[in-house]
């Protein structure tokens, strides 16, 4: 699992395009939702672009608490899906959205929240972090 | 030839507000300036909007004219590769910061922001820049991270981050040196060393 991370609009699609050609994407900007059973995905490379709308949408509907538990369960399973077969790769995408002013809606601070936490479970998860900084990467785990 | 810069060095630097990028911009200036003996030069481009922010530019001008290193100052709004013809290789050029310059770019005339229009914006500053750095000692581009929130439903801001994020990632693929400024601890993101 590798975890690709940092500002929106830092290349971060581009830098992944870049390493991992013929993947199959399933990206919440093209209006995929989140994917928890991966077993109909034909390809071994997989990319999950824009987490942060599924977390977004999470959020909305449910408690922080009750989000973070969906979330890891939805990561052990996108775990399994990886180790069933050592070809297999996924990249998961996710923008920044933690490092701004307080949002004063609610229900963006609890997106704000809910993102933060979840990222750092994926964090944990992953094997490989990387941080993108126009178009650059940084390494961090 | 100078070997940590050569001649027409791109450097970027880029922070959050108040992380002190900009007084490590202007540090970095000097810098260059003492070891390749080149004109330390300020390439304004703040627009006077109210009394507040014309006094604020008199007194920077002030600064600078009194700095122990003189600063020779020019100005430039908008279309900022007009002003690469006057300068030249001595010349160390500190631009502070993109964003204003995006600003005009945008703003001086109410123009629909449509494809068309942001290309020729984003281009506008990426070869302006590029023109400018070609002619000079050494560039220092300046700009602000903006880009680490919720972004919102409101479009204009989507666009505007979305074409502030190009601009930044252009830039930072020219530059020689890219710094992030992080509570006034530069790091070092980029450092080519050109053969």
């Amino acid at each position: 699992m590798h975890f690709v991370t940092g500002g929106a609009f830092n290349g971060k699609r581009s830098w992944v395009k870049e390493r991992f050609a013929n993947a199959c994407w399933l990206s919440a900007y093209e209006n995929a939702q989140l994917p928890t059973n991966l077993t109909d995905i034909n390809s071994e490379l997989l990319v999950l672009e824009g987490i942060e709308m599924w977390l977004k949408e999470l959020s909305s509907q449910s408690d922080p608490a009750i989000c973070r538990d969906i979330w890891r369960h939805t990561l052990a399973q996108w775990e399994s899906w990886e180790r069933a077969n050592s070809q297999r790769q996924l990249i998961i995408i996710g923008t920044d959205i933690t490092k701004g002013i307080v949002p004063m809606e609610e229900e963006n601070r609890r997106w704000r929240d809910v993102t933060g936490w979840a990222y750092q479970d994926l964090a944990i998860m992953a094997k490989t972090v990387d941080v993108i900084w126009c178009g650059i990467n940084q390494t961090i785990k | 030839m100078n070997f940590l810069f050569p001649d027409t060095s791109l450097i970027f630097i880029t922070g959050g507000v108040r992380s002190g990028k900009s007084s490590f911009a202007e540090r970095l200036a000097e810098k260059v300036a003492v070891e390749t003996g080149g004109q330390l030069t300020y390439l304004a481009t703040g627009i006077a909007t109210d009394p507040e922010m014309a006094a604020r530019i008199t007194k920077h001008q002030r600064d600078r004219e009194t700095a122990e290193l003189p600063w020779k100052t020019l100005e430039q709004a908008i279309h900022i590769g007009d002003v690469a013809s006057s300068v030249n290789d001595h010349d160390i050029i500190l631009l502070d910061c993109v964003t204003t310059l995006l600003n005009n770019e945008l703003f001086y005339k109410n123009q629909a922001w449509d494809a068309a229009f942001l290309a020729t914006v984003k281009d506008r500053i990426v070869s302006g820049i590029c023109a400018i750095k070609n002619r000079a000692k050494a560039m220092i581009v300046v700009s602000n991270e903006v880009l680490y929130e919720p972004y919102s439903a409101n479009e204009l801001v989507f666009t505007y981050g979305h074409l502030l994020g190009q601009i930044h990632q252009q830039l930072v693929q020219l530059a020689d040196q890219a710094y992030l400024i992080e509570a006034g601890v530069p790091l070092i993101m980029k450092s080519a060393v050109r053969q």
